[in-house]
């Protein structure tokens, strides 16, 4: 085989090589996040459950409480003492309540990622040339199939960025901002 | 009698918290899972205030205000964003469509009500 014949055929297995890695990778990554959703999904369902369930029984709890005070035999520091453990207990639901909704924002960034690396996928598909380049092709040839893909590459690539808007820019769990207008 | 508020959002779990947090405050409230099924609802039976998100699947939030302000009924209803969305972009869009306020997720419970309440009482 002469110099220029192995160029075109170096060049083709270099780009299906990046293109077969790269799918078989993504396709791990991929999985992977649908395997995360899953999970997120089955333990946002299951803390919720027994979120609420825990306040019920706090709420009939705090109702015996109150009926056990009301005979007035409770001494007052004990009363005070309750009545902080209460105003304590709503302020850690408040911020239960705020921190339960992990799932809505990470299921949206997990989603968009998704998406992104299908869309990856698709954009490495284009490198595999197949016959484009001809075993026999000249520097002159090779070049300008190469032209062509990183051109393709750029378009796609445009494409999928515009596909995917960035929707949730959350870095903690603060409550946000509100706006009446 | 109890006010009643739409909750649309296609997240169970954030619809779970809102719910708790309203009803604790007094509210009834009413679920829906997409602008669709909200828009539906809303058709159903006229609620005082609505509470959407912006991206769910078949409608989005902007669509179900735009659609809900072309109904009679629902002129004069508030309705209020409640999204991870907080670009000025989006709020000015939101506004545009009709929308009277915006809330940026993840809410603390005790914030929403008082803005609830600040707007239909």
């Amino acid at each position: 085989m002469s110099k220029k014949q192995m160029l075109g055929s170096r060049v083709k297995e270099l780009l299906a090589g990046v293109s077969d890695h790269g799918v078989d990778h993504l396709v791990e990554v991929e999985t992977d996040l649908v395997q995360t959703t899953l999970l997120l999904a089955e333990a946002i369902e299951k803390l919720g459950a027994s979120f609420l369930d825990l306040h019920s029984s706090i709420t009939v709890q705090e109702e015996h409480i109150r009926e056990i005070i009301s005979d007035g035999k409770v001494p007052q520091e004990s009363v005070d003492k309750l009545a902080q453990i209460q105003a304590d207990i709503a302020l850690h639901i408040n911020r239960a309540v705020t921190s339960l909704q992990f799932q809505d924002l990470t299921s949206q960034l997990i989603s968009r990622t998704v998406q992104r690396s299908a869309g990856l996928r698709e954009l490495l598909s284009t490198l595999d040339v197949g016959n484009d380049i001809p075993h026999d092709g000249g520097t002159e040839e090779i070049a300008g199939v190469l032209s062509e893909i990183t051109e393709r590459l750029q378009r796609q690539s445009i494409e999928l960025k515009s596909l995917l808007r960035k929707t949730v820019n959350q870095q903690h769990l603060d409550s946000g901002d509100i706006e009446l207008f | 009698m109890a006010k009643t508020i739409l909750a649309v959002d296609d997240s169970g779990s954030l619809r779970q918290m809102v719910a708790f947090s309203l009803k604790a405050a007094g509210y009834q409230v009413i679920e829906a899972v997409d602008g669709q099924d909200g828009l539906e609802k809303a058709k159903n039976q006229v609620v005082d205030l609505v509470l959407t998100d912006q991206n769910m699947p078949r409608m989005d939030g902007l669509t179900l205000i735009k659609s809900l302000r072309a109904l009679s009924t629902y002129q004069r209803v508030p309705i209020l964003m409640l999204t991870t969305e907080s670009s000025d972009d989006m709020k000015a869009k939101g506004r545009a469509a009709g929308a009277n306020g915006w809330l940026v997720k993840p809410f603390d419970p005790q914030k929403l009500t008082e803005v609830v309440k600040k707007v239909i009482g």
